[in-house]
């Protein structure tokens, strides 16, 4: 053991668990436990509106589902464009049990835990189903999978009576041990709620990545000759990484059908799909904190957009919608530029911003 | 101590035969290497033996089990480890993340121990990175353990790809030209650990190799392939004398 582990300078390992640490030195892990406490508590002493609260809380659903493309299309490399559809799995989970059930049915308002882990069984087990293909499919073939995965999804929720056409199904308002979650808090009490969820697959995702069954997406996506004489089955272990990112999405899904108190198919069109896979480009395919990075970025774009467009509306005739046709607009032009000047992502910039700040007082 | 048996194998693409009618015995404890001209059919041989190419006709046997049909991820647990000849690592990771990929399978751990990470997965963990250190050491590496593979120099890139074989440690180890494009230095150290190879940790060696006088000089025995077929087999010295072989080589030169 090293003498001293509050600061890099002459912290080094003497074991190899001692390498394995997330966190190299005490200060770093200080912070980071300052800063989760920090996201804990400052709902307490800065009361927002519940039209801000809400919008976070969309952003963390999305941290959650992109955390989830980032493991299939980041990590293993398998471009999906029907991650929407995963993620609208998990809330059609919470809107079949709702259709079965009844809206206030005890499953639904005292056992939203367990709706949210079965949301994201449910994820899960259209992962391994999407998934199939890339036992025989590559590229772009498995990619066009995925869409029409995405399609076959819209078509189904929209066919279907039982799922009243992709119209809105209510979902009804939860308990707490403080009794029903009213209207005043039901934004903040989700918020905590999405939260624990977040740290809780922020922190699977981080120890995956440090055991094998992390290691082993990396392998098929950098080379899947090579991971197969390694002894990976490269077919299965893609098969792995839809059930993973299945599984974020679904739990995703669930979340998003209890804070919008509803599920309706307009949140898991293709166009979600594609917001999520630029949050994932402009977060940094591939890495852990891109896929929080990506949502919140996407997030703050979109409503300066939105501003935007509502400060024009004083100016510009009302029939030139000018949001509908900024929107994609400014979306594709970020894309496109992360991808040019910026393929690894804002993650990177933390990457560099580290670093930086890591050569103080002189490693080592 | 397990043989890998090679009985008649044809392999063919497209009407051409890569290989024809070959049999070959891998015998435990010795280093048998293949030779043959540019375009003979080495590389092929090694791929149906590591499960890469399944031949057209003929079987291949390690110990009693047959394993022409069967897939790379299955031969390498059964402990036929390969280097590729054309560098095959993983290059955006580090030496040691090549190598702690190739400890997959002795990983047993499994996927919720493995979120959890505390207790098993972490032990495990460690234990396997003693035994990547070790293969890190015996092919000393230890300069470029944290080095981004993909950033080192060719020869280092190829010692690279012999460790993480040897990472699986596997009962046979088959090495598709691992000195090829070596200045003598970086040559010699592959001969010397080649050779430690069979001698410190007992593992079995096929070699690839172009260069005759180090095949000569470390093989137990030896087989010469002409455009897919077998035109010679033995010690290095009955190699030596055979006249298809003479001719063979020296009708290339
Ligand atoms: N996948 C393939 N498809 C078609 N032909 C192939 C394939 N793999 C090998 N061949 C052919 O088989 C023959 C033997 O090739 P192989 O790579 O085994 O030669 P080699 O002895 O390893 O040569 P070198 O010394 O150049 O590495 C060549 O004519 C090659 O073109
Ligand atoms: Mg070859």
């Amino acid at each position: 053991m090293s003498t001293n582990r509050w600061l890099a300078t002459g912290n080094f390992f003497t074991s190899y668990k001692e390498e394995q640490r997330i966190y190299r030195t005490h200060l770093d892990r200080s912070i980071f436990i300052v800063f989760l406490a920090v996201l804990f508590i400052w709902p307490l002493f800065f009361p927002v509106k519940n039209s801000t609260m809400l919008v976070i809380d969309n952003v963390m659903i999305a941290m959650i589902a992109v955390l989830g493309l980032n493991i299939v299309t980041g990590f293993a490399g398998l471009i999906s464009i029907g991650h929407a559809a995963f993620v609208g799995i998990g809330a059609y989970a919470v809107g079949t049990a709702v259709t079965l059930l009844g809206k206030n049915h005890e499953l639904i308002v005292y056992g939203w835990p367990v709706m949210i882990l079965l949301g994201g069984m449910a994820g899960a087990a259209f992962g391994a189903l999407v998934g199939l293909p890339a036992l025989r499919l590559k590229h772009l073939y498995l990619a066009i999978a995925t869409l029409s995965f995405q399609i076959i999804f819209e078509w189904v929720i929209m066919l279907m009576s039982f799922f009243d056409q992709g119209q809105t199904i209510a979902v009804g308002r939860v308990y707490w041990f403080g009794g029903k979650v009213l209207r005043q808090q039901h934004y903040t009490f989700w918020y905590y709620a999405i939260l624990v969820f977040l740290i809780l697959c922020g922190f699977m995702v981080r120890n995956l990545l440090r055991t094998r069954h992390g290691r082993c997406l990396i392998a098929v996506r950098d080379n899947d000759r090579a991971a197969d004489a390694m002894g990976m089955h490269p077919g299965f272990t893609k098969v792995y990484a839809f059930i993973v990112a299945g599984l974020l999405a679904g739990i995703a899904g669930a979340l998003k059908a209890y804070l919008d108190r509803g599920v309706g198919i307009e949140s898991y069109t293709l166009h979600t799909s594609i917001e999520y896979l630029a949050m994932a480009i402009v977060g940094g395919l591939g890495t852990l904190n891109g896929s929080l990075w990506g949502p919140a970025a996407i997030q703050m774009l979109d409503l300066r957009v939105e501003e935007l467009a509502e400060l024009s509306g004083h100016y510009l005739p009302a029939e030139l919608n000018l949001a509908t046709a900024l929107r994609p607009l400014t979306f594709g032009l970020v894309i496109v530029l992360f991808l040019m000047f910026e393929p690894r992502g804002i993650a990177n910039w933390w990457r560099m911003f580290r670093s930086y700040t890591k050569l103080w007082p002189f490693r080592y | 101590m397990t043989t890998l048996t090679v009985s008649d194998v044809t392999l063919t693409f497209g009407g051409l035969n890569a290989l024809t009618n070959v049999s070959m015995e891998i015998k435990p404890g010795l280093i048998t290497s293949i030779i043959g001209p540019n375009g003979a059919g080495k590389t092929s041989m090694l791929n149906c033996m590591s499960g890469f190419y399944h031949p057209t006709t003929g079987s291949i046997k390690f110990g009693d089990q047959d394993i022409s049909k069967a897939p790379p991820h299955f031969v390498s647990e059964l402990g036929i480890a390969r280097a590729f000849q054309n560098i095959e690592l993983f290059a955006g990771l580090s030496v040691l993340d090549n190598l702690l990929l190739a400890r997959h399978r002795h990983l047993n751990y499994n996927f919720f121990q493995a979120i959890i990470y505390y207790g098993k997965a972490s032990r495990v963990e460690a234990e396997n990175r003693a035994f990547v250190e070790d293969i890190i050491d015996f092919m000393e590496l230890e300069a470029y353990r944290h080095s981004v593979v993909g950033n080192l120099s060719y020869g280092v890139q190829k010692r690279v790809e012999v460790a993480r074989a040897l990472t699986l440690n596997p009962k046979i180890l088959l090495l598709d030209e691992p000195m090829a494009g070596m200045n003598v230095e970086e040559k010699e150290d592959m001969v010397r650990f080649t050779s430690d190879i069979l001698i410190d940790r007992g593992t079995t060696v096929v070699l690839i190799e172009h260069d005759l006088g180090v095949v000569m000089d470390i093989s137990d025995q030896i087989y010469v392939l002409d455009f897919g077929e077998m035109i010679g087999e033995g010690t290095p010295e009955e190699v030596a004398q055979n006249p298809a072989v003479i001719e063979a080589y020296i009708g290339e030169e």
